[in-house]
């Protein structure tokens, strides 16, 4: 963890003076803190779920309201055809870090899932996100699924339910063109289905994560 | 390209300019937004939008919030593009963006309603989308002041209490739907050994640190009391906080309690490069304070330099701090002067430069770049001044390091618009497309 942290720091710093104004030194998200004991706090319910179909790399319909219950869920956008092959660099490598948490605990590793569902439903087909499951599942046996959506039309209620920001960069005359800009956020879903955290790029740290994680098992099981 | 609303986009060379911002945004000063806030504009901003206090016979008399062309580049620059007037008065005070900065939160002190106005569909023609109205039922709270970003989340910094309308207050927890979550109570007790007095004001969080600092002001009773009664009162006068507290952001609990006499207002972290300081102007004896951890990781408050005349009681009331953390602007209410610190020892903070820039001036944002510096006049209605020392305006100024220019005004009264109050900025989304628009 701290390696990577320096590895984003030492990139973004790289990239600091093609700002158009330099504020000063850039930093990666930094955690200069002990997070708080596991169970020690209260994680808000934020908000249900609006349900939605999607559809599965076979193709299946899917309800959102079955791929988010049930489980511990760590949910977060993206699309397969980010440059780098995993895609989406640091929120790939902070799931991977707080996948590496929840295997080492055996408690949490039936009782969690990731769960990624794409922003581009035109370019990843079920195929598509068959083939980026395939990539994410090879080191891990821990639950990690992939939805897509029939449309963009068929996305956009889930998008704005769960206030994830979308656009798309357009070309001098006016086209759009294959990027997408988005917030980069992760949602804590309980078993429930209820968001209890929302992560965005200021502190997505898998150590805090983790903990909020194991917070919600131990409210699940103290409950019986 | 002109514009400079940058938002994350999660391909490589994205990703590391959306960590870039990310990591500049808590500290910037385009210009005291939430850390957890995206889109912070680094170029020209193209709108502000002014939540303004309604004035009787003026106009239609109700709180609206004005949009103002600010680009030099346009043919409308520092003209009026559109007013939403919300139908009534309740003493429009301070907003702040969701997460996303879709939408722009405008809190009433009198009435406690809560608008929420959309800046995201069309920034130069914002909507009134939705009113919230439970927030005295739902918390306790009134007097709904700091509007502070948390993912998916409002924090609700409140002034106030529905009881006995004192400064004993606290924080409301909203989803960004508008529905209710929770709230947190300032401490009433002693916690670390300083005894809390329950006030409310702003709220600011280093996320790096897991710490929030809340600051601390008047209730109802006072700030919805002519200024001149508030001061010739010895006991109302003894009803202005004096305390901030730090919280751990992930418990959302009190760990310490600071004294800072004499109302600290609003606060301000400085991140870059290794700051992890903030700071704060404390109204009623006109002093600055620097918020840092100690040897042992104790936050800790110190009264760093002072504001004018302390004994004339100059009022500082807003501040901007900039991108670098190495200068901080300061208005002083009373004697209309807008003051620049430098803060590049901010354990000593020099005043550099003053400008007299109003009969009567509050609020001051300065650019990401810190070339260009507006200034609006109204502290609260029963706070600003009579006759023709009521000046109403936004006024805006380019700063060359050395001179605040003057680029254009917006004279409020004349224009029939009320008592400009809090600004923040938006720009179009050059280059950009709505998904929904999209021919995906």
């Amino acid at each position: 963890m701290v390696a990577a942290a320096g590895v984003l720091y030492a990139s973004v710093a790289s990239v600091a003076a093609l700002a158009a104004v330099d504020p000063g030194a850039a930093v990666a998200p930094r955690m200069e803190f002990t997070p708080p004991r596991a169970g020690s706090y209260v994680l808000q319910k934020i908000q249900l779920i609006a349900d939605a179909t999607l559809l599965d790399p076979a193709g299946k319909p899917t309800r959102l309201s079955v791929a988010t219950t049930g489980r511990i869920t760590l949910l977060t956008f993206f699309y397969t055809y980010c440059a780098d092959p995993l895609g989406c660099p640091f929120a790939y490598h902070t799931l991977t870090e707080v996948r590496r948490g929840v295997v080492e605990d055996t408690r949490l590793t039936k009782r969690v899932r990731f769960l990624s569902v794409s922003l581009d439903p035109t370019t990843d087909t079920p195929e598509a996100i068959g083939r980026y499951r395939e990539m994410v599942m090879r080191d891990s046996t821990m639950e990690w699924n992939v939805l897509t959506a029939r449309s963009v039309r068929a996305l956009l209620p889930v998008l704005e339910d769960f206030g994830q920001d979308v656009s798309v960069e357009r070309g001098p005359d006016g086209t759009p063109r294959r990027a997408l800009h988005h917030m980069l956020k992760m949602f804590l879903i309980d078993h429930s289905g209820v968001v209890r955290e929302i992560y965005t790029l200021a502190y997505l740290q898998p150590e805090v994560i983790l903990n909020d994680i194991r917070t919600l098992y131990l409210e699940e099981h103290s409950r019986g | 390209m002109n514009h400079g609303t940058q938002k994350t986009r999660m391909r490589p060379g994205s990703l590391l300019f959306a960590l870039l911002i990310g990591a500049s945004m808590a500290w910037a000063d385009e210009t005291c937004n939430s850390p957890y806030m995206s889109g912070l504009i680094k170029g020209q901003e193209d709108f502000i939008h002014v939540w303004t206090l309604g004035e009787p016979g003026l106009g239609d008399g109700s709180d609206k919030l004005v949009t103002i062309d600010v680009n030099p580049a346009s043919s409308t620059y520092g003209k009026v593009l559109a007013t939403v007037s919300v139908g009534g008065r309740g003493e429009a005070h301070h907003m702040g963006f969701t997460d996303d900065r879709r939408y722009l939160w405008a809190g009433g002190l009198d009435d406690s309603k809560i608008y929420v106005f959309d800046v995201g569909t069309n920034p130069g023609r914002p909507r009134l989308v939705r009113t919230i109205t439970d927030l005295p039922d739902k918390s306790g709270f009134v007097g709904p002041h700091t509007f502070y970003a948390l993912p998916g989340r409002m924090l609700i910094g409140n002034l106030s209490n529905s009881t006995d309308k004192g400064g004993v207050t606290g924080l409301a927890l909203y989803n960004n739907k508008g529905k209710f979550i929770t709230k947190y109570d300032i401490p009433t007790g002693t916690v670390g050994g300083v005894q809390g007095d329950g006030y409310g004001y702003d709220i600011a969080i280093n996320p790096a640190k897991n710490v929030m600092l809340t600051s601390s002001f008047a209730g109802w009773n006072n700030y919805m009391r002519s200024l001149g009664e508030v001061v010739s009162d010895p006991e109302a006068m003894k009803h202005f906080g004096s305390t901030m507290v730090a919280w751990n952001v992930k418990t959302m609990k009190p760990t310490q309690v600071m004294e800072v006499p004499g109302a600290p207002l609003e606060i301000r972290w400085a991140l870059g490069g290794g700051q992890n300081w903030a700071v704060t102007v404390a109204a009623l004896t006109s002093k600055i304070w620097l918020i840092r951890q100690d040897t042992k990781g104790a936050w800790a408050a110190k009264e760093v330099g002072t504001i004018g005349d302390p004994a004339k009681i100059p009022l500082p009331v807003d501040l901007s701090i900039a991108a670098d953390g190495k200068g901080l602007w300061v208005n002083t209410f009373m004697d209309g002067t807008t003051h620049y610190f430098d803060l590049t020892d901010p354990e000593h903070p020099k005043e550099t430069y003053q400008k007299h820039t109003g009969r009567q001036v509050n609020m001051v944002s300065q650019s990401w770049d810190g070339k260009r510096v507006y200034i609006t006049s109204s502290l609260l209605s029963k706070w600003d001044k009579a006759g023709e020392d009521n000046e109403q305006v936004l006024r805006g100024y380019k700063w060359d390091g050395k001179e605040l220019t003057p680029a254009f005004e917006v004279d409020f009264t004349k224009e029939k618009l009320g008592r400009p109050h809090h600004m923040k900025f938006t720009a179009k989304a050059a280059g950009q497309l709505a998904y929904a628009d999209s021919a995906r």
